[in-house]
Protein backbone atom coordinates (compact mmCIF):
# COMPACT_ATOMS: atom_id res chain seq x y z
CA UNK A 1 0.00 0.00 0.00
CA UNK A 2 1.60 3.28 -1.09
CA UNK A 3 0.89 6.22 1.12
CA UNK A 4 1.69 9.89 0.82
CA UNK A 5 2.46 11.41 4.18
CA UNK A 6 3.06 15.08 4.93
CA UNK A 7 4.60 15.77 8.34
CA UNK A 8 4.62 19.31 9.72
CA UNK A 9 5.26 20.66 6.26
CA UNK A 10 6.10 24.37 6.17
CA UNK A 11 7.19 26.94 3.62
CA UNK A 12 8.39 30.47 4.21
CA UNK A 13 9.12 32.80 1.33
CA UNK A 14 11.20 35.92 1.53
CA UNK A 15 9.23 38.77 0.07
CA UNK A 16 11.81 41.25 -1.27
CA UNK A 17 9.22 44.06 -1.60
CA UNK A 18 8.04 43.86 1.97
CA UNK A 19 11.52 42.93 3.11
CA UNK A 20 9.95 40.28 5.31
CA UNK A 21 9.34 36.55 5.47
CA UNK A 22 5.91 35.25 4.49
CA UNK A 23 4.71 31.93 5.81
CA UNK A 24 2.70 30.35 2.98
CA UNK A 25 2.32 26.86 4.44
CA UNK A 26 2.52 26.18 8.16
CA UNK A 27 2.97 22.77 9.75
CA UNK A 28 0.63 20.90 7.48
CA UNK A 29 0.25 17.21 8.30
CA UNK A 30 -1.79 15.04 6.00
CA UNK A 31 -2.03 11.41 5.03
CA UNK A 32 -3.31 10.27 1.65
CA UNK A 33 -3.89 6.57 1.09
CA UNK A 34 -3.48 4.78 -2.18
CA UNK A 35 -6.51 5.22 -4.40
CA UNK A 36 -7.88 8.15 -2.43
CA UNK A 37 -9.22 11.29 -4.07
CA UNK A 38 -8.46 14.31 -1.90
CA UNK A 39 -9.46 17.88 -2.70
CA UNK A 40 -7.67 20.80 -1.10
CA UNK A 41 -9.79 23.92 -1.06
CA UNK A 42 -9.21 27.37 0.33
CA UNK A 43 -9.31 31.07 -0.47
CA UNK A 44 -6.81 32.73 -2.75
CA UNK A 45 -3.37 33.02 -1.20
CA UNK A 46 -3.95 30.36 1.48
CA UNK A 47 -0.98 28.33 0.22
CA UNK A 48 -2.59 25.70 -2.03
CA UNK A 49 -0.17 26.07 -4.92
CA UNK A 50 2.78 26.27 -2.55
CA UNK A 51 1.68 23.02 -0.91
CA UNK A 52 1.28 21.24 -4.23
CA UNK A 53 4.59 22.55 -5.59
CA UNK A 54 6.39 21.16 -2.57
CA UNK A 55 4.80 17.74 -3.04
CA UNK A 56 5.66 17.87 -6.74
CA UNK A 57 9.23 18.74 -5.78
CA UNK A 58 9.28 22.02 -7.71
CA UNK A 59 10.19 24.00 -4.60
CA UNK A 60 11.96 22.84 -1.44
CA UNK A 61 10.13 22.80 1.87
CA UNK A 62 11.35 25.08 4.64
CA UNK A 63 10.48 22.50 7.26
CA UNK A 64 8.87 19.11 7.76
CA UNK A 65 8.81 16.04 5.57
CA UNK A 66 7.10 14.58 2.54
CA UNK A 67 7.12 10.79 2.46
CA UNK A 68 5.89 8.70 -0.42
CA UNK A 69 5.84 5.03 0.37
CA UNK A 70 8.07 5.72 3.40
CA UNK A 71 10.66 7.44 1.24
CA UNK A 72 11.47 11.16 1.43
CA UNK A 73 10.59 13.15 -1.65
CA UNK A 74 13.43 15.11 -3.20
CA UNK A 75 12.79 17.09 -6.38
CA UNK A 76 10.31 16.23 -9.13
CA UNK A 77 9.88 12.59 -10.15
CA UNK A 78 7.72 10.37 -12.31
CA UNK A 79 6.00 8.74 -9.31
CA UNK A 80 4.27 12.11 -8.76
CA UNK A 81 2.43 13.12 -11.92
CA UNK A 82 1.31 16.72 -12.30
CA UNK A 83 -1.56 18.32 -14.21
CA UNK A 84 -1.07 22.05 -14.68
CA UNK A 85 -3.58 24.87 -14.79
CA UNK A 86 -1.83 26.14 -17.92
CA UNK A 87 -1.93 22.61 -19.45
CA UNK A 88 1.84 22.76 -20.12
CA UNK A 89 1.68 20.58 -23.22
CA UNK A 90 4.79 20.59 -25.38
CA UNK A 91 3.82 22.65 -28.44
CA UNK A 92 6.44 20.95 -30.63
CA UNK A 93 5.09 17.48 -29.91
CA UNK A 94 1.89 16.06 -31.32
CA UNK A 95 -0.87 15.05 -28.93
CA UNK A 96 0.26 11.45 -29.23
CA UNK A 97 3.90 12.33 -28.59
CA UNK A 98 2.90 14.39 -25.57
CA UNK A 99 1.04 11.47 -24.00
CA UNK A 100 3.76 9.01 -25.00
CA UNK A 101 6.51 11.17 -23.53
CA UNK A 102 6.47 9.63 -20.05
CA UNK A 103 6.59 6.05 -21.39
CA UNK A 104 9.32 7.16 -23.80
CA UNK A 105 11.43 8.38 -20.88
CA UNK A 106 10.83 5.04 -19.18
CA UNK A 107 12.48 3.45 -22.19
CA UNK A 108 9.50 1.83 -23.87
CA UNK A 109 9.74 1.14 -27.59
CA UNK A 110 7.84 3.30 -30.03
CA UNK A 111 5.13 0.71 -30.65
CA UNK A 112 4.64 0.04 -26.95
CA UNK A 113 4.45 3.66 -25.91
CA UNK A 114 2.19 4.66 -28.77
CA UNK A 115 -0.14 1.83 -27.91
CA UNK A 116 -0.36 3.08 -24.35
CA UNK A 117 -0.82 6.68 -25.48
CA UNK A 118 -3.64 5.74 -27.86
CA UNK A 119 -5.35 3.74 -25.15
CA UNK A 120 -5.31 6.75 -22.83
CA UNK A 121 -6.42 9.13 -25.56
CA UNK A 122 -9.32 6.77 -26.17
CA UNK A 123 -10.24 7.06 -22.51
CA UNK A 124 -11.02 10.76 -23.01
CA UNK A 125 -12.34 10.46 -26.56
CA UNK A 126 -9.38 12.09 -28.24
CA UNK A 127 -8.07 9.24 -30.37
CA UNK A 128 -9.02 11.16 -33.50
CA UNK A 129 -6.74 14.11 -32.76
CA UNK A 130 -3.64 12.08 -31.87
CA UNK A 131 -1.61 13.46 -34.77
CA UNK A 132 -2.53 17.10 -34.16
CA UNK A 133 -0.45 19.69 -32.38
CA UNK A 134 -1.74 21.09 -29.06
CA UNK A 135 -2.33 24.58 -30.43
CA UNK A 136 -4.91 23.12 -32.82
CA UNK A 137 -7.05 21.92 -29.88
CA UNK A 138 -9.60 23.70 -27.70
CA UNK A 139 -8.73 24.39 -24.07
CA UNK A 140 -10.90 21.53 -22.84
CA UNK A 141 -9.27 19.09 -25.23
CA UNK A 142 -5.81 20.31 -24.25
CA UNK A 143 -6.51 19.69 -20.59
CA UNK A 144 -7.82 16.20 -21.34
CA UNK A 145 -4.46 15.59 -22.97
CA UNK A 146 -2.77 17.06 -19.90
CA UNK A 147 -4.64 14.65 -17.64
CA UNK A 148 -3.94 11.51 -19.66
CA UNK A 149 -0.33 12.51 -20.25
CA UNK A 150 0.14 12.38 -16.49
CA UNK A 151 -1.93 9.18 -16.14
CA UNK A 152 -0.11 7.36 -18.94
CA UNK A 153 3.01 7.45 -16.79
CA UNK A 154 1.29 5.48 -14.04
CA UNK A 155 2.19 7.79 -11.18
CA UNK A 156 1.64 6.79 -7.55
CA UNK A 157 0.03 10.17 -6.97
CA UNK A 158 -1.59 12.57 -9.40
CA UNK A 159 -1.23 16.22 -8.40
CA UNK A 160 -3.63 18.69 -9.95
CA UNK A 161 -3.50 22.46 -9.37
CA UNK A 162 -6.77 24.08 -10.45
CA UNK A 163 -6.61 22.14 -13.72
CA UNK A 164 -10.07 23.15 -14.89
CA UNK A 165 -9.94 26.81 -13.84
CA UNK A 166 -9.19 28.13 -17.31
CA UNK A 167 -11.93 26.41 -19.32
CA UNK A 168 -15.54 27.52 -19.69
CA UNK A 169 -18.20 26.41 -17.20
CA UNK A 170 -19.84 23.76 -19.40
CA UNK A 171 -16.53 22.17 -20.36
CA UNK A 172 -15.47 22.29 -16.73
CA UNK A 173 -18.48 20.22 -15.65
CA UNK A 174 -17.81 17.68 -18.38
CA UNK A 175 -14.16 17.43 -17.38
CA UNK A 176 -15.10 16.98 -13.74
CA UNK A 177 -17.46 14.14 -14.62
CA UNK A 178 -14.83 12.55 -16.83
CA UNK A 179 -12.28 12.77 -14.05
CA UNK A 180 -14.57 11.04 -11.55
CA UNK A 181 -15.27 8.33 -14.13
CA UNK A 182 -11.55 7.81 -14.79
CA UNK A 183 -10.90 7.74 -11.07
CA UNK A 184 -13.55 5.07 -10.59
CA UNK A 185 -12.13 2.94 -13.39
CA UNK A 186 -8.44 3.22 -12.52
CA UNK A 187 -8.31 4.38 -8.91
CA UNK A 188 -5.30 6.68 -9.16
CA UNK A 189 -4.39 8.57 -6.00
CA UNK A 190 -5.30 12.19 -6.61
CA UNK A 191 -4.64 15.43 -4.79
CA UNK A 192 -6.80 18.06 -6.39
CA UNK A 193 -6.30 21.75 -5.63
CA UNK A 194 -9.18 24.14 -6.20
CA UNK A 195 -10.78 27.28 -4.82
CA UNK A 196 -14.19 26.09 -6.07
CA UNK A 197 -16.10 24.51 -3.19
CA UNK A 198 -18.61 22.70 -5.42
CA UNK A 199 -15.81 21.19 -7.47
CA UNK A 200 -13.96 20.05 -4.35
CA UNK A 201 -17.01 18.27 -2.93
CA UNK A 202 -18.16 16.87 -6.27
CA UNK A 203 -14.85 15.17 -7.00
CA UNK A 204 -13.36 13.99 -3.76
CA UNK A 205 -13.63 11.36 -1.05
CA UNK A 206 -12.21 13.87 1.36
CA UNK A 207 -12.04 17.65 1.32
CA UNK A 208 -9.22 19.41 3.11
CA UNK A 209 -9.91 23.05 3.91
CA UNK A 210 -6.79 25.18 3.98
CA UNK A 211 -6.66 28.55 5.68
CA UNK A 212 -3.67 30.86 6.00
CA UNK A 213 -1.32 27.99 5.35
CA UNK A 214 -2.88 25.65 7.91
CA UNK A 215 -5.37 22.83 7.65
CA UNK A 216 -8.63 24.13 9.07
CA UNK A 217 -10.65 20.95 8.75
CA UNK A 218 -10.92 17.65 6.89
CA UNK A 219 -14.34 16.52 5.75
CA UNK A 220 -15.24 13.06 4.46
CA UNK A 221 -17.43 12.99 1.37
CA UNK A 222 -19.52 9.85 1.17
CA UNK A 223 -21.72 10.84 -1.75
CA UNK A 224 -22.45 7.82 -3.95
CA UNK A 225 -20.66 7.32 -7.27
CA UNK A 226 -20.84 7.63 -10.18
CA UNK A 227 -21.33 11.32 -9.64
CA UNK A 228 -23.05 13.47 -12.21
CA UNK A 229 -24.00 17.12 -12.04
CA UNK A 230 -27.54 16.38 -13.21
CA UNK A 231 -28.13 14.30 -10.10
CA UNK A 232 -26.05 16.18 -7.56
CA UNK A 233 -27.03 19.78 -8.22
CA UNK A 234 -30.33 19.26 -6.42
CA UNK A 235 -29.07 16.59 -4.02
CA UNK A 236 -29.65 17.49 -0.37
CA UNK A 237 -26.51 15.80 0.95
CA UNK A 238 -24.36 17.49 -1.69
CA UNK A 239 -25.88 20.86 -0.90
CA UNK A 240 -25.39 20.40 2.82
CA UNK A 241 -21.74 19.39 2.40
CA UNK A 242 -21.03 22.21 -0.01
CA UNK A 243 -22.65 24.68 2.36
CA UNK A 244 -20.56 23.42 5.24
CA UNK A 245 -17.32 23.66 3.28
CA UNK A 246 -18.25 27.07 1.91
CA UNK A 247 -18.78 28.39 5.43
CA UNK A 248 -15.40 27.08 6.49
CA UNK A 249 -13.71 28.63 3.46
CA UNK A 250 -15.41 31.97 3.99
CA UNK A 251 -14.59 32.03 7.67
CA UNK A 252 -10.99 31.26 6.80
CA UNK B 1 0.56 26.14 -53.59
CA UNK B 2 -0.93 25.77 -57.04
CA UNK B 3 1.25 26.35 -60.07
CA UNK B 4 -0.35 29.61 -61.06
CA UNK B 5 0.33 31.22 -57.71
CA UNK B 6 4.02 30.26 -58.00
CA UNK B 7 4.05 31.97 -61.34
CA UNK B 8 2.34 34.99 -59.89
CA UNK B 9 4.87 35.16 -57.06
CA UNK B 10 7.75 34.93 -59.52
CA UNK B 11 6.20 37.65 -61.62
CA UNK B 12 5.77 39.94 -58.64
CA UNK B 13 9.43 39.42 -57.84
CA UNK B 14 10.70 39.93 -61.37
CA UNK B 15 8.54 42.86 -62.48
CA UNK B 16 10.19 45.55 -60.34
CA UNK B 17 13.64 44.23 -61.29
CA UNK B 18 12.78 44.44 -64.96
CA UNK B 19 11.57 48.00 -64.43
CA UNK B 20 14.85 48.85 -62.72
CA UNK B 21 16.88 47.47 -65.62
CA UNK B 22 14.79 49.46 -68.07
CA UNK B 23 15.18 52.71 -66.15
CA UNK B 24 18.87 52.12 -65.75
CA UNK B 25 19.47 51.64 -69.47
CA UNK B 26 17.23 54.60 -70.25
CA UNK B 27 19.07 56.95 -67.92
CA UNK B 28 22.51 55.90 -69.14
CA UNK B 29 21.47 56.59 -72.72
CA UNK B 30 19.60 59.84 -72.25
CA UNK B 31 22.33 61.44 -70.21
CA UNK B 32 25.26 59.75 -71.95
CA UNK B 33 26.76 58.64 -68.63
CA UNK B 34 30.47 57.77 -68.82
CA UNK B 35 31.25 54.08 -68.12
CA UNK B 36 33.75 55.38 -65.51
CA UNK B 37 30.82 56.68 -63.47
CA UNK B 38 28.27 53.95 -64.10
CA UNK B 39 28.16 51.11 -66.63
CA UNK B 40 25.34 50.21 -69.00
CA UNK B 41 23.41 47.00 -68.66
CA UNK B 42 25.15 45.22 -71.51
CA UNK B 43 28.70 45.75 -70.25
CA UNK B 44 27.69 44.51 -66.83
CA UNK B 45 26.30 41.39 -68.42
CA UNK B 46 29.50 41.01 -70.43
CA UNK B 47 31.64 41.46 -67.32
CA UNK B 48 29.57 38.79 -65.64
CA UNK B 49 29.96 36.45 -68.55
CA UNK B 50 33.72 36.97 -68.66
CA UNK B 51 34.11 36.37 -64.95
CA UNK B 52 32.25 33.13 -65.32
CA UNK B 53 34.36 32.09 -68.30
CA UNK B 54 37.76 32.82 -66.76
CA UNK B 55 36.67 31.19 -63.48
CA UNK B 56 37.27 34.28 -61.36
CA UNK B 57 33.62 34.49 -60.26
CA UNK B 58 33.71 30.93 -59.03
CA UNK B 59 37.00 31.54 -57.24
CA UNK B 60 35.81 34.70 -55.47
CA UNK B 61 32.38 33.33 -54.65
CA UNK B 62 33.86 30.06 -53.45
CA UNK B 63 36.29 31.83 -51.15
CA UNK B 64 33.54 34.02 -49.72
CA UNK B 65 31.08 31.19 -49.16
CA UNK B 66 33.75 29.01 -47.60
CA UNK B 67 34.60 31.71 -45.05
CA UNK B 68 30.94 32.22 -44.26
CA UNK B 69 30.40 28.49 -43.85
CA UNK B 70 33.40 27.99 -41.56
CA UNK B 71 32.70 31.08 -39.44
CA UNK B 72 29.00 30.32 -39.16
CA UNK B 73 29.30 26.63 -38.37
CA UNK B 74 31.96 27.29 -35.73
CA UNK B 75 29.86 30.04 -34.20
CA UNK B 76 26.69 27.93 -34.12
CA UNK B 77 28.49 24.95 -32.62
CA UNK B 78 29.72 27.04 -29.74
CA UNK B 79 26.87 29.48 -29.25
CA UNK B 80 23.95 27.06 -28.98
CA UNK B 81 25.36 25.01 -26.08
CA UNK B 82 26.60 28.21 -24.44
CA UNK B 83 23.24 29.92 -24.87
CA UNK B 84 21.39 26.92 -23.46
CA UNK B 85 23.73 26.65 -20.49
CA UNK B 86 23.27 30.32 -19.68
CA UNK B 87 19.54 30.34 -20.34
CA UNK B 88 18.80 27.49 -17.94
CA UNK B 89 19.51 29.65 -14.92
CA UNK B 90 17.32 32.78 -14.70
CA UNK B 91 19.92 34.55 -12.61
CA UNK B 92 22.72 33.93 -15.11
CA UNK B 93 20.56 34.80 -18.09
CA UNK B 94 19.28 38.04 -16.53
CA UNK B 95 22.83 39.00 -15.72
CA UNK B 96 24.26 38.27 -19.15
CA UNK B 97 21.40 39.36 -21.41
CA UNK B 98 22.40 43.07 -21.64
CA UNK B 99 25.96 42.09 -22.40
CA UNK B 100 25.02 39.83 -25.27
CA UNK B 101 22.50 42.29 -26.58
CA UNK B 102 25.28 44.88 -26.68
CA UNK B 103 27.63 42.63 -28.61
CA UNK B 104 24.79 41.57 -30.89
CA UNK B 105 24.21 45.09 -32.13
CA UNK B 106 27.92 45.58 -32.71
CA UNK B 107 27.31 43.21 -35.62
CA UNK B 108 30.19 42.05 -37.78
CA UNK B 109 31.69 45.15 -39.30
CA UNK B 110 32.84 46.79 -36.10
CA UNK B 111 35.14 43.85 -35.46
CA UNK B 112 37.20 44.30 -38.64
CA UNK B 113 39.97 46.55 -37.24
CA UNK B 114 40.55 44.31 -34.23
CA UNK B 115 40.35 41.20 -36.39
CA UNK B 116 43.10 42.42 -38.73
CA UNK B 117 45.24 43.40 -35.77
CA UNK B 118 44.92 39.96 -34.22
CA UNK B 119 44.92 37.73 -37.27
CA UNK B 120 46.66 39.79 -39.93
CA UNK B 121 45.20 39.86 -43.41
CA UNK B 122 43.46 36.81 -44.80
CA UNK B 123 41.26 33.89 -43.91
CA UNK B 124 41.62 34.16 -40.12
CA UNK B 125 40.58 37.78 -39.82
CA UNK B 126 37.58 37.45 -42.11
CA UNK B 127 36.36 34.23 -40.55
CA UNK B 128 36.70 35.87 -37.15
CA UNK B 129 34.47 38.74 -38.27
CA UNK B 130 31.85 36.28 -39.48
CA UNK B 131 32.18 34.20 -36.36
CA UNK B 132 31.49 37.22 -34.18
CA UNK B 133 28.58 38.38 -36.26
CA UNK B 134 26.88 35.01 -35.85
CA UNK B 135 28.15 34.07 -32.41
CA UNK B 136 26.73 36.89 -30.32
CA UNK B 137 23.39 37.04 -32.06
CA UNK B 138 22.83 33.27 -31.89
CA UNK B 139 24.01 33.03 -28.29
CA UNK B 140 21.75 35.92 -27.33
CA UNK B 141 18.76 34.42 -29.10
CA UNK B 142 19.37 30.94 -27.71
CA UNK B 143 19.64 32.38 -24.23
CA UNK B 144 16.42 34.29 -24.78
CA UNK B 145 14.72 31.24 -26.26
CA UNK B 146 15.58 28.97 -23.36
CA UNK B 147 14.73 31.61 -20.77
CA UNK B 148 11.34 32.17 -22.37
CA UNK B 149 10.28 28.53 -22.20
CA UNK B 150 7.40 28.58 -19.71
CA UNK B 151 8.49 27.09 -16.39
CA UNK B 152 5.52 24.67 -16.29
CA UNK B 153 6.90 22.98 -19.43
CA UNK B 154 10.16 22.26 -17.66
CA UNK B 155 8.25 21.16 -14.57
CA UNK B 156 6.05 18.91 -16.69
CA UNK B 157 9.05 17.18 -18.23
CA UNK B 158 10.73 16.76 -14.84
CA UNK B 159 7.53 15.26 -13.41
CA UNK B 160 7.42 12.79 -16.27
CA UNK B 161 10.86 11.63 -15.24
CA UNK B 162 13.08 13.52 -17.68
CA UNK B 163 16.80 13.35 -17.00
CA UNK B 164 19.02 16.40 -17.56
CA UNK B 165 19.89 15.12 -21.01
CA UNK B 166 16.25 14.47 -21.96
CA UNK B 167 15.36 17.90 -20.67
CA UNK B 168 18.00 19.36 -22.98
CA UNK B 169 17.10 17.46 -26.12
CA UNK B 170 13.33 17.24 -25.70
CA UNK B 171 12.47 20.53 -24.03
CA UNK B 172 15.19 23.17 -24.00
CA UNK B 173 16.46 22.82 -27.56
CA UNK B 174 13.09 22.41 -29.30
CA UNK B 175 11.63 25.14 -27.09
CA UNK B 176 14.39 27.54 -28.03
CA UNK B 177 14.54 26.47 -31.68
CA UNK B 178 12.35 29.24 -33.12
CA UNK B 179 14.58 31.81 -31.43
CA UNK B 180 17.71 29.97 -32.49
CA UNK B 181 16.64 29.94 -36.13
CA UNK B 182 15.75 33.62 -35.98
CA UNK B 183 19.16 34.26 -34.46
CA UNK B 184 20.94 32.37 -37.21
CA UNK B 185 19.03 34.28 -39.84
CA UNK B 186 19.82 37.65 -38.27
CA UNK B 187 23.42 36.68 -37.58
CA UNK B 188 24.03 35.51 -41.11
CA UNK B 189 22.63 38.81 -42.39
CA UNK B 190 25.21 40.64 -40.28
CA UNK B 191 27.90 38.18 -41.30
CA UNK B 192 27.25 38.61 -44.99
CA UNK B 193 27.64 42.39 -44.76
CA UNK B 194 30.66 42.04 -42.51
CA UNK B 195 32.18 39.60 -44.96
CA UNK B 196 32.03 41.94 -47.92
CA UNK B 197 33.45 44.82 -45.90
CA UNK B 198 36.22 42.70 -44.44
CA UNK B 199 37.15 41.28 -47.82
CA UNK B 200 37.65 44.80 -49.15
CA UNK B 201 40.30 45.40 -46.57
CA UNK B 202 41.82 42.16 -45.51
CA UNK B 203 42.35 39.73 -48.37
CA UNK B 204 43.13 39.12 -52.01
CA UNK B 205 40.30 36.82 -52.95
CA UNK B 206 36.54 36.94 -52.40
CA UNK B 207 33.56 38.94 -53.63
CA UNK B 208 34.42 42.01 -51.57
CA UNK B 209 37.94 41.93 -52.91
CA UNK B 210 36.61 41.56 -56.45
CA UNK B 211 34.67 44.82 -56.02
CA UNK B 212 37.55 46.63 -54.47
CA UNK B 213 40.05 45.53 -57.07
CA UNK B 214 37.76 46.60 -59.91
CA UNK B 215 37.56 50.04 -58.37
CA UNK B 216 41.31 50.49 -58.81
CA UNK B 217 40.86 49.99 -62.57
CA UNK B 218 37.66 52.02 -62.90
CA UNK B 219 35.86 48.82 -63.95
CA UNK B 220 32.43 49.99 -62.84
CA UNK B 221 30.79 47.12 -64.76
CA UNK B 222 32.64 44.59 -62.59
CA UNK B 223 31.72 46.50 -59.44
CA UNK B 224 28.05 46.54 -60.34
CA UNK B 225 28.12 42.92 -61.38
CA UNK B 226 29.69 42.02 -58.02
CA UNK B 227 27.02 43.95 -56.17
CA UNK B 228 24.35 42.07 -58.05
CA UNK B 229 25.97 38.74 -57.21
CA UNK B 230 26.26 39.65 -53.51
CA UNK B 231 22.60 40.62 -53.38
CA UNK B 232 21.39 37.57 -55.25
CA UNK B 233 23.44 35.14 -53.18
CA UNK B 234 22.01 36.57 -49.98
CA UNK B 235 18.48 36.49 -51.34
CA UNK B 236 18.89 32.86 -52.34
CA UNK B 237 20.34 31.90 -48.99
CA UNK B 238 17.67 33.77 -47.07
CA UNK B 239 14.63 32.93 -49.17
CA UNK B 240 15.44 29.32 -49.97
CA UNK B 241 17.01 28.22 -46.70
CA UNK B 242 16.61 30.52 -43.71
CA UNK B 243 13.14 31.98 -44.14
CA UNK B 244 11.43 28.63 -44.80
CA UNK B 245 13.26 27.12 -41.83
CA UNK B 246 12.09 29.92 -39.59
CA UNK B 247 8.55 29.73 -40.84
CA UNK B 248 8.44 25.97 -40.43
CA UNK B 249 9.50 26.01 -36.79
CA UNK B 250 7.37 28.93 -35.73
CA UNK B 251 4.17 28.24 -37.62
CA UNK B 252 4.04 24.51 -37.12
CA UNK B 253 4.01 24.81 -33.39
CA UNK B 254 1.90 27.93 -33.31
CA UNK B 255 4.60 29.55 -31.27
CA UNK B 256 5.01 33.21 -32.05
CA UNK B 257 8.17 34.51 -30.55
CA UNK B 258 10.00 37.73 -31.02
CA UNK B 259 13.77 37.91 -31.00
N1 LIG C 1 7.64 32.88 -4.92
C1 LIG C 1 7.04 33.52 -3.89
N2 LIG C 1 7.70 34.49 -3.23
C2 LIG C 1 7.11 35.14 -2.19
N3 LIG C 1 5.87 34.88 -1.76
C3 LIG C 1 5.16 33.94 -2.38
C4 LIG C 1 5.70 33.21 -3.50
N4 LIG C 1 4.76 32.32 -3.93
C5 LIG C 1 3.69 32.49 -3.14
N5 LIG C 1 3.92 33.45 -2.20
C6 LIG C 1 2.98 33.87 -1.15
O1 LIG C 1 2.58 32.73 -0.44
C7 LIG C 1 1.20 32.76 -0.16
C8 LIG C 1 0.52 31.52 -0.73
O2 LIG C 1 0.59 31.53 -2.15
P1 LIG C 1 -0.02 30.37 -3.05
O3 LIG C 1 0.29 30.70 -4.45
O4 LIG C 1 0.44 29.07 -2.53
O5 LIG C 1 -1.57 30.56 -2.78
P2 LIG C 1 -2.81 29.81 -3.46
O6 LIG C 1 -3.63 29.25 -2.37
O7 LIG C 1 -2.35 28.89 -4.51
O8 LIG C 1 -3.59 31.04 -4.10
P3 LIG C 1 -4.48 31.06 -5.45
O9 LIG C 1 -5.80 30.46 -5.09
O10 LIG C 1 -4.62 32.53 -5.71
O11 LIG C 1 -3.74 30.32 -6.49
C9 LIG C 1 0.66 34.06 -0.73
O12 LIG C 1 0.62 35.00 0.30
C10 LIG C 1 1.70 34.45 -1.74
O13 LIG C 1 1.77 35.84 -1.86
MG1 LIG D 1 -2.63 28.74 -6.69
Amino acid sequence: MKRLVLKDLSKTYFDPYAGAHVTAVQEVSLEVKQGEFVSVVGPSGCGKTTLLNMIAGFIPASGGEILLDERAVDGPGPERGVVFQSFALFPWKTVLENVAFGPKIRGLSRTEREKIAREYLDLVGLANVAERYPNELSGGMQQRVGVVRALANNPDVLLMDEPFASVDAQTRMTLQEELTRIWQERRPTIIFITHDVGEAVFLANRVVVLSKGRILKEIEVTLPRPRAWDLLTEDAAFKALSGQVLQLVRSA
Amino acid sequence: MPRSSHLWAALKFIAPLALLLLLWELLIRTFGVSPRVFPDVESVARAGFESIQDGSLLRHTGASLWRVAVGTVLAILISIPLGVAMGVSPAVSNFLTPLFRFFSVLAGIAWIPIATLWFGYGFGAITFVIFNAVFFVVTYNTLLGVASIPLPLRHAAASLGASKWTMLTEVLLPGALPNIVTGIRTGLGFAWRGLIAAEMIATNVGLGYMLFLARDFYRTEVIVFGMVVIGILWLLLDRLLLAPLERATIERWGMVRKA
